[in-house]
């Protein structure tokens, strides 16, 4: 064994001490991770009721879920939280992240301020939030309209508000961590850029415009599709703020990640679940092969 | 073309003084060079005189007018900076033209402007090219394009010559010259490297932990250093000092050195027993066979320890006893470590300086 050991190059014994280490957590994540994402593909052509005898049906799954009213209606839902949360909370994280960087008393502070809700149970803040929208005269948010004379708002209850009233809470615990990484992106733009261009007579928009924002390129890709795989899979919020029943009322919140959990844990169709889960699967997959594309382009 | 002034001017980090009582008056069309080692404080001159940073306590003014409460973009300066801070998601034409851009002049006058300048630095195939695609001195070129192409009435740099390897930085030395000729604006220019300042500058300003050591011509500064600090910063190979007590008068006058050595300063008039630094330019000793020397010079022997030949001359480093000396000649003896060697040295280039006050005497 020694004798082995000591006719390995430099490099080759490299190579083994850092595969030895990469073991464990390798085996983990093939065992808990990728083997059931693939057993998924395989589940989601069964017809399966968790106990039951495992029947083969093809692409049945598919064709059932493709024919379902709600299934578009959920999909159009799912994409909605994507496609207005990314942006407005994008939006709302630059501009603190902007003027967050011009000061230097309270920055650590105010920042840490931004970034607790990430780090708080989604759940324990959607019960406050829910709170938040209750009718007079708990909810907050109404009696801050009676103030100004505004009439009361159904929020959670109704149809056209409730998924924003949802996506509210979620695009507020995800600031912090955008800011974070914003204020980093503005960070490691080098200052003499900001200094050239301040003399050179640049006002704050065309610094902003010209310099900061192609500088931070990469960071707003990188945010984009991490924001916009956190949306798509949005789930604790809805499942626990949505009003009459999850995800309602009328369905009109519901995302596809709770119409899976539906499927398999109160209805017990694994295989039309692990279907759906593939579909999701297969969104995700595009969005970050797009962003391996935007990046690629940016070198 | 503009004059510079500052008067009184204070810098403090918190408690730090980074420039203390600053005071110059800048020519039209002169070109001002700053020089000293890190963190004696001509950078930090230049960027208040930038408007980058606030000026603690003095005036600064330009053509005139006090500008400390002036923005940077209303002071008329262009300024080039030493990582060049080319914007790498622009061309060199859109580099060039921001400043004009951000004036909003009309179009053609821009492209006008900026072809003009690119002409003048040789830019005019590079300008559709990113700042990635191009060598160090090529950015160097475009930094001091988007300086010239806004006239404005003062250049400042900042070292913008350290990142370029020793031949470009030669090259791009003779260049800036060229360009300051031609433009004839006043500069200000920053640098670490005595050799870049005696080379650009009209005028030296030698500066040392936040002060003013002295301003002079470049030719000044090397015959007359006004300080020891001077006398060692300027030149190269730096000046040998030795350090000790005068003793006699008159035609005994000698030095003493603290390591027991003693030096015939023949006719040196300063008091007797007066602590002393002798300052002697390696440029200036002459390899001498005999250990007397000539009248009117002075001698110093020592002991080879180094021999580095340079092709035109060969610097030797040697043991003198009270320290370290460096020498250099031109011809063609042969030496080898341990060899005496005597030292002859005209008694008019020795530089005398006070040990506590370090005040030329």
């Amino acid at each position: 064994m020694a004798d082995f050991w000591n006719k390995l190059t430099i490099r080759q014994k490299l190579a083994i001490t850092a595969w030895l280490f990469l073991a464990v957590p390798l085996v983990f994540y093939i065992t808990i991770r990728f083997y059931p994402t693939f057993e998924a593909f395989y589940v989601s052509t069964l017809k399966w009721n968790l106990l039951g005898a495992k029947k083969a049906i093809g692409m049945k799954n598919y064709i059932k879920i493709f024919a379902d009213e709600d299934f578009w209606l959920v999909l159009w839902n799912t994409i909605k939280y994507a496609l207005v949360g990314v942006p407005v909370s994008m939006l709302i994280a630059f501009i603190i992240a902007y003027w967050l960087n011009e000061i230097d008393f309270g920055h650590d502070f105010i920042r840490a301020m931004y970034f607790i809700p990430f780090l708080t149970t989604a759940v324990a803040m959607a019960w406050v939030w829910r709170w938040f929208y209750q009718p007079l005269p708990i909810g907050y948010f109404n009696i801050m309209l009676s103030w100004v004379g505004i009439p009361q708002q159904p929020f959670l209850k109704s149809v056209t508000q409730g998924l924003y009233s949802i996506m509210a809470p979620a695009v507020w615990a995800g600031l912090g961590f955008q800011i974070v990484i914003f204020i980093a992106g503005i960070r490691a733009v080098p200052r003499s850029y900001f200094e050239a261009a301040e003399i050179d007579g640049a006002g704050r928009w065309q610094i902003l415009r010209e310099i900061t924002l192609p500088a931070l390129k990469p960071t707003i890709i990188f945010l984009t599709v991490v924001s916009t795989i956190g949306f798509l899979r949005i789930f604790d919020q809805v499942y626990t703020m949505s009003a009459d029943s999850a995800g309602g009322p009328l369905n009109s919140t519901k995302p596809l990640v709770l119409m899976i959990y539906e499927f398999a844990f109160d209805e017990f169709k694994l295989g039309r679940a692990s279907a759906l889960t593939v579909i999701l699967f297969l969104i995700l997959l595009v969005v970050s092969l797009v962003q391996l594309w935007l990046m690629r382009k940016q070198k | 073309m503009a004059e510079v002034s500052l008067q009184g001017v204070h810098k403090l980090f918190g408690s730090v003084t980074a420039v203390e009582d600053f005071n110059l008056s800048i020519g039209s069309s002169e070109f001002v060079v700053f020089v000293g080692p890190s963190g004696c404080g001509k950078s930090t001159t230049l960027r208040m005189l930038a408007g980058l940073e606030d000026v603690s306590s003095g005036v600064i003014s330009i053509d005139g007018k006090p500008v400390n409460n002036v923005h940077p973009k209303d002071r008329d300066i262009a300024m080039v900076f030493q990582n060049y801070a080319l914007y790498p998601h622009l061309n060199v034409f859109d580099n060039i033209s921001f400043g004009l851009r951000a004036k909003r002049l009309p179009k053609d006058e821009i492209t006008t402007r900026t072809n003009e300048a690119a002409d003048i630095l040789g830019l005019d195939e590079l300008l559709k090219r990113r700042p990635g695609e191009l060598s160090g001195g090529q950015k160097q070129r475009v930094a001091m394009g988007r300086a010239i192409v806004r006239k404005p009435k003062v250049f400042l740099f900042d070292e913008p010559l350290s990142n370029l390897d020793a031949k470009l930085r030669h090259k791009m030395r003779a260049e800036m010259k060229l360009l300051h000729q031609r433009v004839q604006t006043t500069t200000v220019y920053v640098t670490h490297d005595q050799v870049e300042a005696m080379t650009l500058a009209d005028r030296i300003v030698i500066m040392n932990l936040g002060r003013i050591e002295q301003v002079g011509t470049p030719d000044e500064v090397y015959k007359h250093p006004a300080s020891q600090f001077v006398a060692s910063f300027i030149g190269s190979p730096a000046m040998n000092f030795a350090t000790g007590t005068i003793t006699g008068t008159g035609s005994k006058a000698a030095l003493k050195t603290d390591s027991g050595e003693g030096i015939s300063l023949a006719g040196c008039d300063i008091a007797e027993g007066r602590r002393i630094q002798l300052g002697f330019r390696p440029e200036h000793m002459m390899l001498a066979k005999a250990a007397k020397p000539a009248s009117g010079h002075i001698s110093i022997g020592a002991h080879i320890t180094v021999i580095e030949p340079m092709g035109h001359e060969t610097v030797l480093t040697c043991d003198a006893g009270f320290g370290e000396i460096v020498g250099k000649y031109e011809g063609e003896d042969r030496f080898t470590p341990g060899d005496a060697a005597n030292f002859h040295i005209r008694a008019d280039r020795l530089h005398y300086f006070d040990l506590d006050t370090g005040l030329r005497i």
